[in-house]
């Protein structure tokens, strides 16, 4: 025991001499370049796991163990947003979690009230490494100077750039997705015509009655249409402006009843036509009477039917950001545990590591990275094999493109 | 990486819970370690700059041309050798994973012998009540055939081990489709591991929005039951976005408030979907009880994914990949082995297999 306590210390004292430390260092800075040069995962989640086990394994308090994490946390986001992820998504805090002991959920929350405090501190330095924080979960369950802290946090990184750190703070999946059903209903159940309407309602108003009037207004060549059409193309061309409000569809809509205008006027109408015409118009006209009437009576909503999966991925907390690619879960607990759970779709790669967080390193995160890059570029090359990963992902379809181009630029020159 | 003495400052002062360094010092400790704002390829920062200082502006990007290419040159170089000594470990690494298979496979074959099977599992501390198994279709003419083979195969296996309830997902659904011939190879299987129909166990195979096929188990015999679900991808996302339309509907002719939505709702939702099959006869409803959790989740492959697998259900299920995780190049397509299931299954009641029943 006392012989391997000599060992460990002379290994520190060896690793934090200065040159050891310097070439370390340097070759952490190699890598980490080295890896830009392949693909690399948008989007990755940690599930940071181990800090209790780690801590009571080496005789230390939970709440060192918890520091240790933390101080790992920063280590592996730094290289995360050096190699070029652009999403981060660590799992700080389950719903669950408030069961633990009042002593660690009260530890755990000062220091998270105190590194977001800090962070806010520090908001040029923030700016350098451009990541924005955003906090996801019930954030109603926090104490109010947490909550203080966290929103302060987010708003001071909010004009950061593109890189995102998501911290699942009181966070279950199940939750999140509970959430996200219940947003898209309250969205679905809003009357759309009642205070004013959204861009998609307008959009819906739009289409049925100017449809059917440019329709009239092509087949028919009497100035009566015209002015039924301005009539009832106010209310259209006023929730157009509202979803674009550049001055375009007033000319262009100009242009289009003038284009109209010409060419009924130029098209030869049989009498017989224009009559049934005018009586198809009459009727057009009682039925929409009585669309209206109906539509005062009671409120109309967006069809249900138009719900995808994609509705509700844009109601998860995680809206916005790409696809997880990567989901990974220290300390050998081979579990989600309620977290991702929406987010981990066909392809994303999920990795259990034996290794406790507080230890997790880029030594335990090249190997995986390394994989990764090994099958996207497997992928790449044959993309009818099973298993196969960047078919769905858009940039790296332009990049096969691109290759494709250099490659067929190669071959004219080579002829 | 911060080095070893500013780490102990930074640790002695998180001790004192922020109270020995001003906002400046940490600033101070921590400058060295931050990237140039030069290097920042941030396009809004290059975009102020080039307003602010036109002239000077010139300068920054011809700053060191050279050292730029022969450190893009080093990166790409680095690149291609650490992928070359990364392909030649993850060969070794394989090819010895290839050979302790065939050893497990071995020492480990089932010989069609409940007897065997039930021994390999004797020693476990705990069996999954729900194993649930990722299958995949192969592209061959006869996929689905050798498909419905390996589900007779793992509820056979399941059904020797004591394992009640077995979950089958098949990304396609192609299984769903032919629930009766399934039913019919499933039990030639039993017939062919246990002998005469009497000494069977008991089998129900069904499906989300399909009834049961096969009769419910006596309750006074003792003999083993199985019950089989089959799950496809329409039984993941696609049934909650069913639900969401549900509930939109019903909140928009006032029949529920949105604040009703929830976890407890979705989840008796979710649940029933596969607990619940279409009941010929009204009677016998009670009979099917499944836990929709399952406690194992098995994966036959080189890699760990859940190719759009049910969300709700796997919160708490421990995942099992048979091949060397993490490593994988080939991703799906591995052949569905006893050695495989066997592992899982002892890995699950954490256990280390060894070479020798």
């Amino acid at each position: 025991m006392a012989g391997s306590m000599h060992l460990s210390r002379l290994r520190n004292w060896f690793l934090a001499s200065p040159p050891i430390e310097f070439a370390i260092s340097n070759l952490k800075a190699l890598l980490i370049g080295a890896l830009r040069q392949g693909p690399i995962p948008k989007h990755v989640a940690f599930v940071m796991d181990g800090n209790r086990r780690f801590a009571r394994s080496h005789g230390i308090e939970t709440v060192e163990g918890h520091n240790l994490g933390f101080e790992a946390l920063a280590r592996i986001l730094e290289v995360c947003y050096k190699s070029g992820v652009k999403v981060v998504t660590i799992y700080a805090f389950s719903i669950e979690n408030f069961k633990r002991s009042k002593f660690e959920v009260d530890a755990l929350m000062e220091m998270a009230k105190v590194k977001l405090s800090e962070m806010a501190q520090h908001g040029d330095l923030l700016d350098r490494y451009g990541a924005r924080i955003r906090v996801l979960g019930r954030l109603e369950l926090l104490k109010p100077d947490v909550l203080a802290a966290v929103n302060k946090a987010v708003e001071m990184t909010s004009r950061n750039g593109d890189r995102v750190l998501n911290i699942c703070f009181p966070y279950t999946s199940r939750d999140e997705i509970t959430g996200a059903i219940r947003d898209t209903v309250e969205d679905y159940s809003t009357p759309l015509w009642s205070a004013k309407p959204a861009g998609v309602a307008a959009r819906a108003l739009f289409s049925e009655s100017h449809i059917a009037l440019n329709i009239r207004a092509q087949t028919t060549g009497s100035g009566k249409t015209h002015d039924s059409h301005s009539d009832t193309g106010s209310t259209s061309e006023s929730s157009t402006q509202e979803e674009d409000p550049i001055l375009r569809n007033d000319h262009s809509q100009r242009v289009y009843e003038s284009e109209s205008s010409f060419s009924s006027s130029t098209t030869l109408h049989l009498g017989g036509q224009q009559e049934g015409q005018h009586q198809q118009q009459s009727n057009k006209n009682t039925s929409q009477a009585n669309y209206s009437s109906s539509e005062a009576e009671n409120p109309v909503y967006l069809s249900p039917e138009t719900i995808t999966r994609q509705t509700l991925s844009d109601h998860m907390l995680t809206k916005g950001t790409p696809p997880l690619d990567m989901l990974i879960r220290t300390s050998g607990v081979e579990r989600l545990s309620d977290f991702m759970l929406w987010q981990c779709h066909d392809n994303t790669e999920i990795v259990f590591l034996e290794v406790m967080w507080p230890e997790f390193d880029l030594w335990h995160f090249l190997p995986v990275m390394l994989a990764w890059q090994r099958r996207i570029a497997k992928s790449r090359k044959n993309p009818d094999a099973e298993g196969n990963f960047a078919g769905d992902s858009p940039e790296s379809t332009s990049e096969e493109d691109a290759d494709a181009v250099l490659l067929r630029q190669a071959k004219v020159k080579a002829v | 990486m911060v080095s070893q003495r500013e780490r102990q400052i930074l640790r002695d002062e998180i001790r004192s819970r922020g109270a020995k360094l001003s906002a400046a010092d940490r600033e101070k400790l921590i400058r060295p370690y931050l990237p140039d704002p030069s290097e920042l390829s941030d396009s809004k920062a290059r975009a102020s700059t080039s307003t602010s200082y036109g002239s000077r502006r010139q300068k920054t990007p011809r700053k060191k041309p050279i050292r730029t290419f022969l450190k893009s040159q080093l990166h790409q170089l680095t690149y291609a050798l650490t992928h070359i000594i990364f392909g030649v470990v993850v060969r070794l690494i394989q090819a010895y994973h290839a050979v302790v298979d065939r050893i497990f496979a071995v020492v480990y074959h089932h010989h069609r012998t409940p007897e065997l099977i039930r021994k390999d599992v004797r020693g476990l501390k705990r069996l999954p009540q729900h194993l649930s198994v990722i299958l995949t279709l192969r592209t061959e003419e006869d996929a689905l055939a050798v498909l419905m083979d390996e589900v007779a195969e793992l509820a056979a296996w399941s059904a020797c081990s004591g394992i009640p309830q077995l979950s089958v997902y098949e990304k396609t659904g192609a299984l769903k489709f032919c629930i009766p011939a399934l039913h019919q190879i499933m039990t030639t299987k039993l017939a062919s591991y246990y002998g005469s129909p009497s000494q069977q166990p008991s089998l129900q195979l069904f499906a989300p929005h399909h009834p049961v096929h096969g009769g419910a188990p006596s309750p006074k015999s003792d003999k083993a039951s199985l019950t089989l679900l089959l799950l496809s991808s329409t039984d993941g996302r696609e049934t909650f976005v069913d639900l969401t339309k549900t509930l939109a509907e019903m909140s928009q002719n006032g029949k529920l408030s949105p604040q009703d939505i929830t976890p407890e709702l979705v989840d008796a939702e979710i649940s029933e979907i596969t607990t619940q099959p279409l009941q010929p006869d009204s009677a016998q409803s009670s009979a099917l009880s499944f836990n929709p959790e399952p406690d194992l989740l098995l994966v036959f492959g080189n890699l760990l994914k859940l190719d759009g697998y049910p969300p709700w259900q796997i919160r708490l299920t421990e995942m099992y990949c048979t091949g060397d995780r993490s490593y994988g190049t080939t991703g799906y397509g591995e052949a569905v082995e006893y050695q495989g299931f066997m592992r899982g299954l002892w890995h699950f009641a954490g256990a280390q297999m060894r070479f020798g029943r």
